[in-house]
């Protein structure tokens, strides 16, 4: 396991975890399911994922850069993350699930290699 | 009380972020690029991109160097060597100049600074062949950064010191008064006028916040013993002032304690000094070489470890004999508990550990920086701009300040790309034989600026924003078309296949920077048809829809001449 790959993993991990979060907000998740739509009992599981997800990258993080410059890489990820799931609320929010779930699918294939090796 | 609090905080917010707002939109501009200080040094000199890569051993680049220096500055009573680095290809050498003999000097002239003299070396073979154009590269914008230019440094940093401050003031009265920052966390609404600067300043504060903290915080601890030097003067006021302090907290540093003895004695051979060193620091490379008082009794070799991925930016050091070669001392290896918290801060600021993957983030914050603060520039003109709605719409004029704030906010958050896009066309158009031609490029950076801001401060319309900001996109984007006319082995069609890639880099950053600078043109542009169809609409007795007068009112700049 080198570098690139744990970069790749924490980048994917806060995408998808930044998109689990904002689909859980009554907002966002009208923006894409349609008017009138609540997430209900999907809120729970969505807040979980997207806190799991973003500690996943964190660990990804350290484990790409050290313990201390990987939390220096941890929010500079976090920051460009965030910022394209902003894009994609505002201006492809139907797509939105669709970059969480392929995110997501990205960052648990990486996931076992975090933890191993 | 609650609410009286979050207004006063929300005034406090307001003033303190448009005062310095202008000057911190150059401070964030400026440091953003010089993250890549090294990289846009090397694209500015394309004499250096064909040369051969291959890595030269250290032992071998630093002899090269200290033969140079003992042919061109042997007698010289201070040598700096830099070795070559993966950013930096060449050595970088640097001598004092002797000072004249006293009495020397013409009567009523007081003794001037050091002078220097400098070169660049190919580190595989020790000669200035390639010698490439006079520039200062990246170094324009990371002294831009914090000691702006035409005006003595010190001022300067006074300057960005006092703006630094006011941004942190900004920051945190910010927080307090955005009350939803989980609420609005992803929240970004378009085309909805003074809502939309709001999200697009919001968002890119609060998406980027813990590195908005860290380097308005850092900036100020970079030069803390200016802003605040009385700790250490009271506390050493009986044992040597404040040299004494900086002696002791950073040991191994000043050269004040090295004196000649006056005696001839050849130089020890350099190689095994840094073999030595190498060796103490677990493998790791030297960065500078310092040589006190070369070929006397009393030389002294300072070698200090190159920056590496760790976050402090003091790097420990250790000094040799230059006569003997024996070791003196080592510095730094255990460093004091104070000193690393103040090297850990500065270095989180200048980024300097940060492998190309982690700078591209920092840039990429660092560009979040600029937009939060034009956003927030732009907002208090688009607010203030409200309150003469009704003034407006009687064909009236808008008052002196806003008209000054929306022509300030025109020079600086338009002007500002153009001209930093201007400064790497002169590095290009400028032949590279002239005299003074680093100075020269500079001067082309200001005398754009310059013309874009009395224009900007004469018509702040819309249509002036769209020529500026048109102006910026094409600069940058037309930047790798120059490139490849002007070079033959810079230009993208040769750096992408052979290298350097950060040459190749800058030419695709220029490209999107430029892309980014033509939608905000296209913004404008609906921006303005908008207001033009909305003054027809006003000046026709059609029935009014309510929100139009509003909608008058919003958006940017609009303080030219009122038909």
């Amino acid at each position: 396991m080198n570098t690139p790959t744990f970069f790749t993993l924490a980048f994917t991990a806060s995408l998808s975890g930044f998109c689990a979060l904002g689909l859980a907000m009554d907002r966002h998740f009208e923006d894409v399911f349609g008017r009138g739509r609540e997430p209900g009992r999907w809120r729970r599981w969505l807040q979980l994922a997207g806190t799991v997800l973003l500690c996943v990258s964190l660990a990804a993080s350290l484990r790409a850069a050290g313990s201390s410059i990987g939390w220096v890489l941890w929010f500079g990820v976090l920051t460009a993350a965030a910022l394209i799931v902003v894009a994609f609320l505002s201006y492809a929010p139907r797509r939105t699930p669709w970059l969480g779930l392929v995110s997501a699918l990205a960052a648990l294939g990486g996931l076992p290699f975090t933890f191993v090796s | 009380m609650k609410e009286g609090f979050r207004q006063s905080m929300a005034w406090l917010h307001t003033w303190s972020g448009l005062l310095v707002g202008w000057v911190l939109f150059l401070v964030f501009a400026a440091g953003t690029a010089a993250y890549f200080r090294d990289e846009i040094t090397l694209w500015m000199k394309p004499e250096l991109h064909a040369l051969p890569h291959a890595p030269v051993a250290q032992a071998q680049a630093a002899e090269r160097a200290v033969q140079f220096l003992q042919q061109r500055g042997a007698d010289s009573p201070r040598w700096f060597i830099s070795m070559p680095t993966g950013r930096e290809p060449l050595v970088g050498v640097l001598w004092t100049k002797p000072a004249p003999p006293a009495g020397a000097a013409p009567a009523g002239e007081r003794p001037r600074r050091a002078r220097f003299e400098n070169a660049s070396l190919d580190p595989a073979t020790g000669d200035t062949a390639h010698a490439p154009r006079a520039t200062r590269g990246g170094d324009f914008f990371y002294r831009l950064h914090f000691d702006l230019h035409y005006m003595p440094a010190i001022w300067a940093r006074w300057i960005v010191g006092f703006s630094a401050m006011f941004m942190l003031v900004a920051i945190v009265s910010g927080i307090v008064t955005h009350k939803r920052i989980f609420k609005d966390f992803f929240t970004f609404r378009g085309k909805k006028g003074q809502r939309s600067w709001l999200d697009a300043h919001n968002v890119t504060a609060v998406l980027a916040l813990p590195y908005h903290l860290m380097i308005t915080y850092t900036g100020l601890i970079t030069l803390m013993f200016l802003y605040m030097p009385w700790g250490p003067q009271a506390a050493y006021k009986d044992r040597g002032g404040e040299q004494a302090f900086f002696a002791e907290v950073f040991p191994g540093g000043g050269r004040d304690r090295f004196q000649a003895a006056g005696e001839k004695a050849p130089l020890a051979p350099i190689a095994p000094m840094l073999a030595q060193a190498s060796a103490h620091w677990g493998g790791a490379a030297a960065g500078r070489i310092t040589v006190h008082h070369p070929n006397d009794a009393n030389a002294v070799v300072a070698i200090t470890r190159a920056e590496g991925p760790r976050l402090s930016y003091d790097q420990p050091s250790m000094q040799f004999n230059g006569a003997t070669g024996a070791l003196i001392a080592t510095y730094g290896d255990v460093p004091q508990a104070a000193a690393e918290t103040r090297g850990v801060l500065y270095g989180l600021h200048v980024g300097r550990f940060a492998n190309p993957l982690l700078r591209a983030l920092f840039f990429l914050s660092g560009l979040a920086g600029c937009v939060m603060v034009a956003t927030g520039l732009l907002l208090w003109a688009v607010k203030e701009r409200q309150k003469y709605a009704k003034v407006l719409r009687k064909g009236g004029r808008i008052g002196f300040g806003l008209r000054l704030v929306d022509g300030l906010n025109l020079g600086a958050v338009a002007g500002l790309p153009a001209a930093m896009a201007a400064f790497f066309w002169a590095n290009r158009l400028l032949p590279v034989g002239l005299a003074e031609r680093a100075a020269a490029e500079i001067r082309w950076f200001f005398i754009v600026w310059g013309a874009l801001a009395v224009l900007a401060l004469l018509r702040p319309t819309l249509r002036m924003w769209q020529a500026q900001l048109g102006l910026g996109a094409l600069l940058f984007m037309l930047l790798p078309v120059l490139n490849a006319f002007t070079t033959t082995h810079s230009h993208l069609g040769a750096t992408l296949r052979h290298g350097p890639g950060a040459v190749a880099g800058l030419d695709l950053v220029a490209i999107a920077l430029g892309l980014g600078l033509a939608s905000a043109v296209w913004f404008v542009e609906r921006k303005r048809r908008k207001t033009l169809a909305l003054k027809h609409a006003a000046k026709a007795p059609a029935p009014r829809t309510p929100g139009e007068p509003e909608a008058l009112s919003q958006g940017l700049a609009t303080s030219g001449h009122q038909p």
